[in-house]
């Protein structure tokens, strides 16, 4: 699957880059106005990062360009304004989801993968790990073909690892994206939900996947 | 007072005083002025006699001629000097005592001396003065009514520019967007006034959009940094082999970098209410906001084994921002998680007055009065920033909301008293 990422920070782009490699998403760079309308206008995207602010002209004309030329490409705007105006121009004409600066990797990863997910380019609304189904658009978790029942909050739990399977993911970027903002730091919360999710799993007859780093977070593992 | 009844009092008090006096002087010049006529008429009858004396060698007949009088006694001396004086006769056509002004002299006739009276009424004269005073006064009466309806009147529409101006710059709001509109007024002042409000009003709105934007880039330029050390050190933790002690430092790190940019959203969020940047769209239904953000920590409570008792009324439409609503409600309800105990309750009540949310918990360490301040954070939470609170009364203040809090019987209590206007 290919990304475009238009961002002018080279530093970011590649550590964007370097983190979705290993979910075998192929990623280019924009670190220009113009250079990005190019791309856009002779490949097609299955997501397109898109900061607002980039030289040479702003990331929202360039939404409107994709917009007009019927691109079927999934947006995500990453901006450091985190204003709301920008954030609801943005969604109005046609970004797919917006996410502030500074972000974690994990959350972008994720995001992205319910973009692709949504836009159904590959017709496949099934995540598979392992013995673990996950059916997207009925939000629904099997194991062994055996149905699990989790509760909303297990169930994003879930999502999330698997979005970000072999990863490490910090305690911070599961409590802001399960509550968003004003819950980090309370990692008893986040604990409670992984031993929950950890135990329904197991239960269901599969391997226990979730691996607890030492002081950093987690880690979803084969 | 009102510039116009300063003014007004200063005016009418000297215009009274400085009326009265010219009357006093009209009187006494006018008096004088025709006394004197009376005199020069006096000495012109004197001449008469004093012709007919020498012509004749005897004395004219006294008369009495209605105000005019001629009288001849022996001279009981010589010595007497001639004069002018005004005296108080009975006059037999008014029946009554009148002023009359009078020339007394000597003369000589037959080898005698005489002493001559002429007399004329001072009368007119007095009734002359008179009238002089009642136009007078009367001009003074006329003179505080026509200011009286010229302050009232002309006035009231001379000073119309200046209120509508005033009026403008009343309702002048920088985040608003809007441009103060002024009339040009025939009036150079008003004129002049204008010019320099609109300059002024210009030049704020350009400071206040370079302040705007200034927050804006700041807020850009320290994300961004904030963004790529974070991510470096997501790839970082995910490296193989590392260290407990690398682990450790990594995690710290990343907490300090997440703190920073939460402190950098919080503070910009702050700025931004103060500069009211927050425009308004209209009222939204608050139940829904209360109601999606206890939907979301439904479970957290369940896990923390968290009694909540909700008493939500529905459809309470508020006139708040979205966004600001969102804020404001989750920075209570996630307080009062954060802050609760184990096996600890919570309540929420929302009425169309008020919004309150009580929490079980330890008692402040601190002075409840600092609650709201910035900075101010209880024993638990080292990890929170303290902003939270002082976010939620910068919102209140803004919609005129009263938050308040209380502490009683083991329960804490923020209660925010909508405005009944709202």
């Amino acid at each position: 699957m290919k990304i475009l990422i238009i961002e002018d920070e080279k530093e970011l782009s590649d550590s964007i880059a370097s983190y979705l490699k290993s979910e075998n998403y192929i990623c280019e760079f924009a670190g220009s106005f113009h250079k990005a309308l190019e791309k856009i206008e002779l490949y097609d995207y299955d997501c397109i990062l898109l900061d607002i602010t980039i030289p040479g002209g702003s990331g929202l004309k360039l939404l409107e360009e994709l917009k007009s030329n019927n691109k079927l490409d999934g947006v995500l705007i990453i901006s450091a304004k985190n204003s709301l105006e920008d954030k609801v121009t943005g969604l109005t004409m046609g970004a797919d989801d917006y996410l502030s600066k500074p972000f974690h990797l994990s959350e972008l990863s994720a995001r992205i993968a319910a973009i692709i997910r949504r836009k159904n380019f590959h017709g496949n609304d099934i995540l598979k790990f392992h013995s673990i189904q996950i059916d997207t658009r009925a939000k629904y978790v099997t194991v062994k073909n055996r149905q699990l029942e989790l509760t909303r909050k297990e169930y994003e739990l879930l999502l999330y690892f698997i979005s970000n399977k072999k990863r490490v993911i910090s305690k911070n970027a599961i409590a802001e994206h399960l509550w968003g903002d004003g819950m980090e730091g309370s990692n008893d919360f986040i604990y409670t939900h992984i031993k929950n999710l950890r135990k329904k799993l197991i239960d269901a007859g599969s391997p226990d996947h979730i691996r607890s780093v030492y002081g950093m977070g987690y880690k979803f593992s084969d | 007072m009102r510039l116009l009844s300063k003014y007004n009092r200063v005016n009418v008090f000297s215009t009274t005083i400085v009326l009265l006096l010219s009357a006093i002087c009209y009187y006494f010049f006018i008096r004088n002025a025709l006394v004197k006529q009376l005199d020069k008429d006096l000495i012109i009858e004197e001449r008469e006699v004093l012709d007919f004396v020498k012509e004749n060698k005897t004395l004219p007949e006294s008369y009495v001629y209605k105000d005019e009088q001629e009288e001849f006694h022996p001279a009981p001396s010589s010595a007497i000097t001639r004069s002018f004086s005004s005296v108080e006769l009975f006059n037999v056509t008014h029946g009554e005592n009148i002023t009359y002004r009078q020339l007394r002299f000597i003369i000589s006739a037959d080898g005698k001396n005489y002493e001559v009276f002429i007399r004329k009424s001072q009368e007119e004269t007095e009734d002359l003065i008179q009238l002089v005073l009642k136009i007078t006064l009367l001009t003074v009466v006329a003179l505080l009514v026509s200011l009286f309806l010229v302050n009232r009147f002309l006035l009231r529409k001379l000073w119309e520019p200046f209120n509508t101006t005033l009026a403008q710059m009343k309702q002048f709001n920088l985040s608003g967007g809007t441009q103060v509109v002024l009339e040009n007024s025939d009036i150079d002042e008003f004129t002049e006034l204008n010019g320099a409000v609109n300059v002024m009003t210009n030049r704020v709105s350009q400071d206040f959009d370079e302040i705007k934007n200034f927050t804006e880039n700041a807020s850009h330029e320290i994300q961004t940094p904030l963004a790529i050390i974070n991510s470096k050190l997501e790839l970082l933790s995910q490296s193989e082999n590392l260290k407990e002690e690398q682990m450790n430092t990594i995690q710290s790190i990343f907490e300090a970098g997440h703190r920073l940019a939460k402190l950098n959203q919080s503070l910009i969020l702050l700025t931004k209410i103060d500069n009211k940047q927050f425009r308004q769209n209209g009222p939204i239904d608050f139940s829904l906001v209360v109601h999606k953000h206890m939907d979301n920590f439904e479970e957290l409570v369940a896990a923390k084994q968290i009694m909540v008792s909700c008493n939500i009324e529905n459809g309470v439409q508020l006139l708040i921002h979205e966004n600001l609503a969102d804020v404001l409600v989750s920075n209570l309800v996630t307080n009062a998680i954060k802050h609760n105990i184990e096996k600890g309750t919570i309540s929420i009540t929302l009425t169309s007055n008020e919004f309150s949310v009580s929490n079980t918990g330890e008692p402040l360490d601190h002075d409840p009065a600092e609650l709201f301040e910035r900075f101010r954070k209880g024993r638990v939470s080292s990890e929170s920033q303290g902003l939270g609170l002082s976010i939620a009364k910068k919102i209140c203040e803004q919609y005129n909301f009263q938050i308040t809090y209380s502490y009683a019987d083991l329960l804490h209590t923020i209660k925010i008293m909508f405005n009944e206007n709202a």
